[in-house]
């Protein structure tokens, strides 16, 4: 919302502002609905898989190999005759958990060293900006590659990596909110009635920012499921039985060849469905944190 | 009358990228008695603001001081270190700014931060704090305070937010001397003078130390004890309002007057 519609709200009674408040927050609501529906549900599917999934995941042989969809195999199964919903039910557990995680990660430690290289300023932020800057020059999914092939794969290593990946934006765009707040006038008051510095940088400005930070936040989740998948695929994630959705989709790149579709299929929607869900989150958050928007 | 705060021979000038200083602020001296509202006039540029935020020690940090103290009850604020400073902000002096809707935080209630504040400066529990939160938005006459506590600044006109700022400032934190930037500009001429009458009234009533800048004559005639007189960084003249109204001294303090045409040139 422009300047200019916020003035024009103010001016004019309540019952003329009403229609554009209505569509706005309908807007909001319908992106954020989908998003968490689609979230929520990838996220019961996963609890699920803990106690209950159609056949065991991980053992090879329940149906023949690549046996199409069919009733007793809903997904059908794939080379080694898993069946391919148990696996995908279970992958959840470990797409699902290490995106969150990692961005959980990569949100604190990146938004809280943004929150002081950008406050502090001087030698503290260009230490910080230098550095980052270092990591930036190479592409996320190639620095996560080099770095699980020198330190070894394994889910602890994976999550490591991505949650590294994720530091630098979070703290450039953390750095960068409160760079240009600091010198705004409630960043003066807040500083006038005695707080000190870090309850200025993280009390009153920081909260400021918890916007442009959330929505971030969706999107660099879906990066890092995409990178995790990425990583699985090219074998360098997690070991190779591991219903990783990106590991499906590696095992059932031969399939795909010989008509056997369903094998790579499903965990490519799972992965598509999954960071849809993340972007929707990400726009309808960062209009809801906006007070002046919320209306 | 003792004085609260005496501010000797301040001077000072920004410094450029190039190292070069501009001279802003020439020997400003001048004392704010206790329980007096002291006015500080001048013309956009003259350095008052610049003043009254050296009393705080928030000048911008391009800003270098050549030579002067500023002494509160006896202590020179300038040589204090941060930690010091921090807790005379607030506690002792705190400050109304222009521009209240600005200077209040987009993201919180109103009632909520004035409570931080309370909680801040007093401690205690928070809805201790928001019950003097509402009690000091109820003083400044806020209709509703309950209802407003509740609602973010974006919600209140400038003369209603301006009512909170001053409510932080002059109830929540009780300090002993209250700085008001140019409290009433940018507001409507009817609020203006409810703000000053609201200004005032508190100040008279708690025996507050005063100091009100300001560029409107009209405002300062009604209210002020003292009134100091800065032009292009220099302090012009320092007197009793009712000296500078009726027998102003300095050529510029009488070009001010009759330019506010509050009185009648002098003969």
């Amino acid at each position: 919302m422009s300047r200019h519609d916020l003035l024009a709200a103010d001016a004019v009674a309540p019952a003329e502002a009403k229609p554009a408040k209505a569509r706005r927050r309908l807007r909001t609501t319908w992106s954020l609905r989908i998003g968490v529906v689609v979230l929520a549900l990838y996220i019961a599917v996963a609890l699920l898989s803990l106690v209950w999934t159609p056949y065991d995941p991980l053992t090879p042989g329940v149906g023949d190999g690549y046996d199409a969809p069919s009733w007793a195999f809903l997904l059908g199964t794939d080379r080694l005759g898993s069946d391919m919903l148990s696996r995908l039910m279970m992958g959840a557990r470990y797409d699902l958990g290490i995106a969150l995680t990692a961005v959980a990660i990569a949100s604190i430690v990146g938004t809280t060293l943004g929150t002081i290289a950008g406050y502090y300023g001087g030698v503290v932020d260009t230490v910080a900006l230098r550095t980052v800057e270092i990591f930036q020059a190479f592409p996320g999914l190639l620095f996560a590659m080099l770095v699980v092939q020198a330190v070894g794969a394994g889910l602890v290593n994976v999550i490591l990596v991505l949650s590294f990946v994720g530091i630098p934006d979070y703290l450039r765009l953390a750095r960068a909110e409160i760079h240009a707040k600091k010198s705004w006038q409630y960043a003066e008051a807040a500083r006038m009635v005695g707080n000190p510095p870090w309850r200025v940088a993280f009390r009153h400005l920081l909260p400021n920012s918890v916007g442009p930070v959330l929505a971030f936040t969706s999107i660099n989740a879906a990066f890092a499921a995409l990178i995790t998948a990425s990583l699985g695929f090219l074998g360098l994630g997690l070991p190779p039985n591991t219903p990783e959705w990106g590991n499906m989709i590696a095992r059932g790149q031969d399939g795909v060849m010989t008509g056997q579709w369903w094998v790579s299929f499903f965990p490519g929607l799972a992965i598509l469905g999954l960071t849809g869900a993340f972007y929707l989150m990400g726009d309808a958050l960062a209009d809801l944190t906006d007070p002046r928007r919320r209306r | 009358m003792s004085t609260l705060l005496e501010i000797e021979n301040y001077s000072g000038g920004f410094r450029s990228e190039t190292g070069e200083l501009t001279p802003i602020l020439h020997h400003v001296s001048f004392g704010l008695q206790s329980g007096a509202i002291t006015a500080v006039v001048g013309e956009t540029g003259s350095g008052k603001s610049l003043v009254a935020l050296s009393i705080l020690g928030i000048q911008p940090s391009s800003f270098v001081r050549r030579s002067g103290r500023i002494l509160f009850r006896g202590v020179d604020l300038l040589g204090l270190d941060e930690r010091a400073m921090r807790r005379i902000r607030g506690a002792e002096i705190s400050m109304v700014f222009q521009d209240a809707r600005a200077a209040l935080n987009p993201v919180f209630t109103v009632g909520r931060q004035l409570a931080d504040v309370y909680q801040l400066q007093h401690g205690g529990g928070r809805s201790a704090a928001m019950k003097q939160a509402i009690e000091a938005l109820r003083r400044v006459s806020i209709p509703e305070p309950e209802r407003r506590a509740r609602q973010y600044p974006h919600e209140f006109s400038g003369g209603m937010a301006q009512r909170a700022m001053i409510a932080m400032a002059a109830l929540i934190c009780e300090p002993s001397l209250l700085i008001l930037d140019e409290p009433t500009t940018g507001l409507d001429v009817t609020i203006q003078s409810d703000i000053m009458e609201l200004i005032v009234g508190l100040c008279r009533q708690r025996g507050l130390t005063t100091c009100l800048i300001t560029h409107d004559l009209g405002v300062v005639a009604e209210t002020c004890d003292a009134v100091v007189v800065m032009n292009a960084g220099r302090i012009v003249e320092t007197a009793s309002a009712e000296a500078i109204f009726t027998r102003p001294r300095d050529p510029y303090t009488q070009r001010l007057l009759s330019a506010s045409q509050l009185v009648e040139a002098p003969a």
